[in-house]
């Protein structure tokens, strides 16, 4: 495969292109992000927005939030910086870990915040959980939507227009662009680009029901994007913190471990410690990012090693390292996906394969697994 | 906020108000003087001939209520027709007396060999300089205009935007509260509806 010369992406990666050199365009709007965008006037902005919204409704943000080190981060820094009062307001996916949900109440806590909570139907979520791997090879659908139209449904109740996200897509693709210097909007447009793999909720009702039964369309309301209308009614502005600060994970997630007693965690297929503050919310992340080595030829050890290359904080002969050795390890947690699925790895395999992106081709013949975690038993089994 | 647009039946009432009810505004159709009452934004649509449509405005009295709307400062938009009502005079139909609120002239666009008139598709619109109402939309983006005619206006100073088809003719045209569009901005998807936007948080102050 090609592959970035210096990071190392490879062309199986979304919205990727290459200069002549060969170098790819991720790697080129960092340089952009450092040298090009006029921070000190970004934060200025910022700095207005927050301004124009501050005890004017019934909170001054919404802010969502996983537990995660972005989200964290950010509901830290709105705290700190403006003494905003947030309404943090969490999807839960199904699959939130031990560490991640110590980590929320200790937050919470800390910070003093209001907290809602929200978890979907379970007997919905498998459904779509396997209709859309079998699309998509992507089973992260209830997810994604759900984290990113709930939110916008709680701003329309509680009357609050401003909902302030984390981390910016510029930092992993360009499905939105440094370089075009302007603010990335989380709104309709963005989550039909490329949140929802092009399947709207209505889409996925009809897509999972059976012919004999009606499916409920409450059921699929979390998922589904609030009106357009009601949203630009309530004057609503939906933006990402990391476009007016520079974003910067590393240093955000030490922040957080001080500041707040943040903890990291093992991850599946991960190396320890190094990046054990990335993706700790979920039980399944060693799922997806396993199917994403099946179909792309990289995963998250690549996609993480990128960003510290990027950064000089790391030589590429030492990611390469990290690679070969922890890269497209089958997760324990696999198992337990099946479980949910009903279905075997053979079946999944038949699955995958049919979404996988040339000029890559997965070998599935490997049967090489990563450790278990330690919170691995806690998980919610299907069949006790 | 309280957006009115002015239906005297020249043509494109449905789509201006449809594009600001999807972006959240709740317009009201203006048919009469009385109508003028509690707007703060004023929208002079149009799709029609210069001449038919000012005498359709003379009829109703409603080109003295527009004069008097834009005398007390309030943001006012003319979109195509609309936009070129804001001149002094025009030639299309008859030479006719136009609303007299920016100075210039309605001419027709040269006939120019290879291109076909009226002027009808996606065009680039190139800022001469900034607006609010322009906010967060670049220079050289495309808009759809449905034009013959284009307005010719005196003073650079009123010019906001140009657009070249064969000739380079102002496709924004602006004074104090006052701003004109030759483009359907509510033809123009997203920067149109975002410009539409725009006018309706605007508070006629450049």
């Amino acid at each position: 495969m090609k592959r970035c010369t210096k990071c190392g992406l490879p062309e199986t990666y979304e919205t990727i292109e290459f200069t002549e050199s060969g170098v790819c365009n991720m790697c080129v709007q960092h340089i952009y992000k450092a040298e090009v965008i006029d921070w000190d006037k970004r934060k200025l902005t910022f700095d207005k927005i927050i301004q124009d919204n501050r005890g004017k409704y019934e909170y001054d943000c919404i802010v969502p939030f996983s537990g995660g080190k972005d989200s964290t981060f950010t509901l830290y820094y709105l705290m700190k910086e403006y003494g905003l009062k947030p309404l943090v307001v969490q999807f839960n996916h199904g699959f939130m870990r031990p560490t991640l949900l110590k980590n929320n109440e200790r937050t919470f806590k800390k910070l003093g915040v209001d907290v809602i909570t929200f978890t979907p139907n379970w007997n919905i979520v498998k459904r779509v959980m396997l209709e859309a791997l079998i699309r998509k090879g992507d089973f992260c659908w209830h997810c994604h939507t759900g984290i990113f139209s709930y939110p916008m449904h709680i701003a329309l109740k509680y009357n609050t227009p401003l909902v302030l996200w984390g981390e910016p897509s510029t930092e992993y693709t360009a499905y939105y662009d440094y370089r075009d210097n302007e603010i990335e909007v989380v709104d309709e447009s963005r989550f039909n680009r490329y949140i929802n793999l092009g399947i709207t909720a209505e889409d996925m009702r009809g897509m999972v029901k059976n012919e004999s039964e009606e499916l409920d369309p409450r059921d699929f309301a979390p998922y589904t994007y609030p009106n357009l209308r009601d949203l630009k009614k309530l004057r609503y502005q939906s933006v990402c913190l990391g476009s007016f600060i520079p974003w910067d994970t590393k240093a955000q997630s030490k922040l957080i471990m001080d500041e707040l007693g943040w903890e990291g965690d093992e991850v599946e297929g991960m190396p320890p410690k190094i990046y054990d503050y990335e993706k700790i919310e979920c039980h399944m992340q060693g799922v997806r990012d396993y199917i994403k080595y099946l179909k792309r030829g990289y995963s998250r050890v690549t996609q993480m090693t990128v960003l510290d290359i990027r950064n000089e904080r790391m030589v590429k002969d030492e990611a390469d390292k990290l690679i070969t050795k922890y890269e497209g390890k089958k997760p324990p947690s696999l198992k337990v996906f099946l479980e949910y699925l009903g279905m075997d790895e053979q079946e999944f395999n038949n699955i995958v394969k049919k979404t996988v992106v040339p000029p890559f081709e997965p070998d599935f013949s490997k049967d090489d697994w990563s450790p278990k975690t330690w919170d691995f038993d806690n998980l919610y089994r299907e069949k006790n | 906020m309280s957006i009115g647009i002015i239906d005297v039946g020249i043509g494109n009432i449905g789509s201006v108000s449809n594009a600001l009810y999807s972006q959240g505004w709740d317009p009201v159709l203006v048919s009469s003087t009385k109508d003028f009452k509690y707007l703060t934004h004023l929208i002079i649509p149009g799709v029609g001939s210069y001449s038919a449509a000012m005498r359709l405005l003379l009829d109703a009295g409603l080109a003295t209520a527009i004069i008097d709307f834009v005398s007390q400062g309030k943001p006012t938009l003319g979109i195509c027709l609309g936009m070129q009502l804001l001149s002094f005079i025009g030639y299309e139909g008859a030479k006719t007396e136009g609303l007299r609120l920016i100075d210039g002239e309605v001419m027709p666009l040269k006939k120019i060999k290879g291109l076909n008139l009226p002027h009808v598709g996606w065009n680039e619109v190139t800022y001469k300089r900034e607006h609010p109402v322009l906010s967060g939309i670049k220079s050289g983006l495309d808009f759809y205009f449905v034009n013959s005619f284009f307005f010719n206006a005196r003073n650079h100073n009123d010019v906001i935007a140009c657009t070249d088809y064969g000739q380079s003719f102002p496709s924004i045209i602006g004074m104090n509260n006052i701003i004109g569009v030759q483009f359907h901005p509510e033809k123009s998807q997203i920067n149109g509806l975002r410009m539409l936007d725009n006018f309706c948080l605007w508070d006629g102050v450049c």
